[in-house]
Order: structure tokens, then sequence, then C-alpha cells
């Protein structure tokens, strides 16, 4: 791996780190746990870097990398405490902008979010980034029509959530 | 409103909020080692063959060789030793592949298939090594009763007691009881090594396989 490519692809991270972050975000949550996938996603980014053509956008192939680490190479045990800390995480809800019941909506339906499977918890992900059907089938290598269907079925799993 | 569009607009919002690494932070980042499942696998494996290269290397000396030789079935061990060193090498090779696969994987089909393929590949490892362990048991053990004294002499006292077949009997039944004993063991070895990566691969492979439905 020569400097030349090192230079390259560390500026154009550091360009999108947004990304990895907000994967981090929705995947772990304590600060430890975001850095250390924040860490394993740069590194499969960094390994696959070479293989990257270029024929999609590099923020396009980053979701698609940054997203199977989580799903494959970082998974947190379901056993986990699931006491929120939510002190800790990136997303701090900020108190002055909502009034208190709309900021405990939000929390429940980040709690909600969090506790979908891994794969939804992608969907759900791409969707929050305003990512069209077309990108979200592309970047999970599924179909569009798939990925509808599934979002409409978490659609209804969290409006179950929220208003039971 | 939508429940996920009204989240979408707080999660927008929340972009100011995310925390900014500098080039350098990056740049250290991408030389340190990942920490992933597979690559533990490949470790362990790697780990396994030094230790028993090694218990295999301090425990063979001229006596065990010389034993060996008497009971008549040196040239088969060694061979057998030789065949097994180049399919465990094989092994680590093939784990080490899966290892490359599975990190640089970019579409969740091809992570898929190299998933099954580590699983494969492990439960592969194992039954080499138990067929190999059973099949060194029974040269021993042949060797020592065709070639070795003691053997001879318990063969002859049973012949001479008249009661071969109840010998045979006897026999079969202590040394099967004795490699299934052995290989019990083993595989509860192997299913506590390597059984709680593998549970982890299985369940990502679940719900990729969800996703594909």
């Amino acid at each position: 791996m020569n400097k030349e490519l090192e230079h390259k692809f560390v500026t154009e991270l550091e360009n999108n780190q947004n990304i990895v972050h907000k994967v981090c975000s929705l995947y772990t949550n304590n600060r430890q746990a975001h850095k250390d996938l924040f860490q394993e996603i740069t590194i499969q980014l960094w390994k696959a870097y070479p293989r990257f053509r270029g024929d999609s956008k590099f923020s396009t192939w980053m979701y698609r990398v940054a997203l199977n680490t989580a799903i494959t190479l970082y998974r947190k045990s379901k056993k986990r405490v699931q006491t929120q800390d939510y002190d800790t995480v990136i997303y701090k809800i900020q108190a002055d902008s909502y009034d208190e019941t709309e900021e405990q909506r939000l929390k429940l339906l980040y709690d909600a979010v969090r506790e979908l499977g891994d794969i939804d918890k992608a969907l759900v992900f791409l969707y929050l980034e305003d990512k069209n059907y077309e990108e979200i089938a592309d970047t999970l290598g599924i179909s569009e029509v798939n990925a509808r269907v599934k979002m409409n079925r978490i659609k209804n799993k969290l409006r179950t959530i929220l208003n039971p | 409103m939508d429940e996920l569009e009204w989240l979408k607009k707080d999660w927008q919002k929340k972009e100011q909020h995310i925390p900014k690494l500098s080039y350098n932070d990056i740049y250290r980042m991408i030389w340190k080692k990942s920490s992933s499942i597979v690559k533990w696998i490949f470790y362990i494996s790697m780990i396994e063959f030094v230790f028993w290269a090694s218990i295999n290397l301090i425990s063979y000396d001229s006596d065990s060789s010389a034993l060996e030789k008497s009971l008549g079935i040196f040239e088969i061990t060694s061979s057998l030793t030789a065949i097994n060193y180049a399919i465990l090498i094989f092994f680590i090779y093939k784990f080490y592949r899966n290892y490359r696969r599975i990190s640089y994987t970019e579409s969740s089909k091809n992570l898929m298939k190299a998933i099954l393929d580590v699983k494969r590949t492990v439960t592969q490892y194992v039954w080499f090594n138990i067929a190999i362990f059973t099949v060194s048991f029974f040269l021993l053990l042949y060797g020592f009763l065709r070639n070795g004294e003691e053997g001879q002499q318990i063969l002859h006292a049973a012949s001479e007691a008249g009661n071969q077949t109840f010998f045979w009997i006897v026999f079969t039944f202590i040394c099967l009881a004795v490699v299934a004993i052995i290989l019990t063991l083993i595989w509860l070895f192997y299913r506590v090594v390597y059984g709680i990566l593998l549970r982890r691969l299985r369940n990502n492979y679940n719900e990729l396989k969800q996703l594909e439905l």
C-alpha cells in the first residue's frame, strides 16, 4: 500500500467520517463500543479500499462496508444490559429544543430502533439518512420491493411500540 | 405524522453533534488490527497447531521411535504424521483465506457464502482431527497386539485359557469405550473453542438470510 493511496484514503474518510459515526451510534450504546466499532470499520474500509473501483460514490461504498461490518463482524451480545445510558450516546437529545412529551416520545423511538434486528436497523439507518428505496436496496443488496415491504413492517412495528 | 419522518427530522438535526476525528486519528487507526470472529478462528487454529506440534516434538524422542519400530508401525506412523502436518497446514491456509475473504466482502450475498465456507472449513477441520486421532489409536493398538511383548503375552494367555471369543468381545468393548470417551472429550473441546465463534457467525448468517427472502 503506497503513501499516496494512504493519503487519499485517510482524506476521504476524514471528509466522510460522519457516516461511520452515525452507524456506530446506532449499533453501539456507549462511548467505548462506539470507538471500537469506528476502529473496526476503518480497518475494513482500508483493507477493501484497493478494490474500490470508484464506479460508485465513495460515500455509497462506505455505507455498504460500514453496515456490513456492523452487522457481521461486530455484533454486541443480545444479552447485554439494556439500560440505555443516554448521556454517553452521541445523539443526546437536546432538552431545550423539545417539550417534555415530545422528547420522551423521541427517546422511545430511538430505543425502539435500537431494539430492532441488525438488518432492520440498517434499513432504518439508510432511511434516516434520506436515501430512497433504490439506494437502500442497492446498498444492502436486496430488491427494491423487498426494501419497501420490510420498511412497512418496521413502520408498523414502531407504531405499535409508540401507541400501545 | 409518520413516526419515522419525525425521527428523520430529529436525526438530521443532530448532524451537528457528531464528533470529529482528525486526519492523524484516522491515520493511526488504519494500522491497527482487526478484531473479528473469523480472525479469531484463524488465530486459535494457529495456536492449536503450534501447541500440538510442540507437544509432539518435545515428547517424541529416540525411545518413541524405537517403540514404534519394535511395534512394526514406524513407517506407517511417520507417513501418517507427515500427512497430518501437511493437511493441518492446508487448513490453516484455508482459515486465513476465509478470514481475508470475509473481511473484504462488500455484498451480503458474498458474505453469506463466505460464512458458510468458514463453517464448513471448521467442521471439516474438527472431523479431520477426530479421524486422525482414531486412526492413530487403532494403529498403536494393532502394533501393540501384533508385535509388542505384552501384547503377545496377553494373546497367548487368552488362547491358553481357551475362552478366546470371550476375550475378544471384552477387548473390543473396552477399546470402543475408551475411544468413545476420548472422542467425546475432543468433540467437547472443539465445541467449546469453535462453537462459540461459530454460533455468532450463524446468527449473522440467519439475519442475512432473512434479508434475502
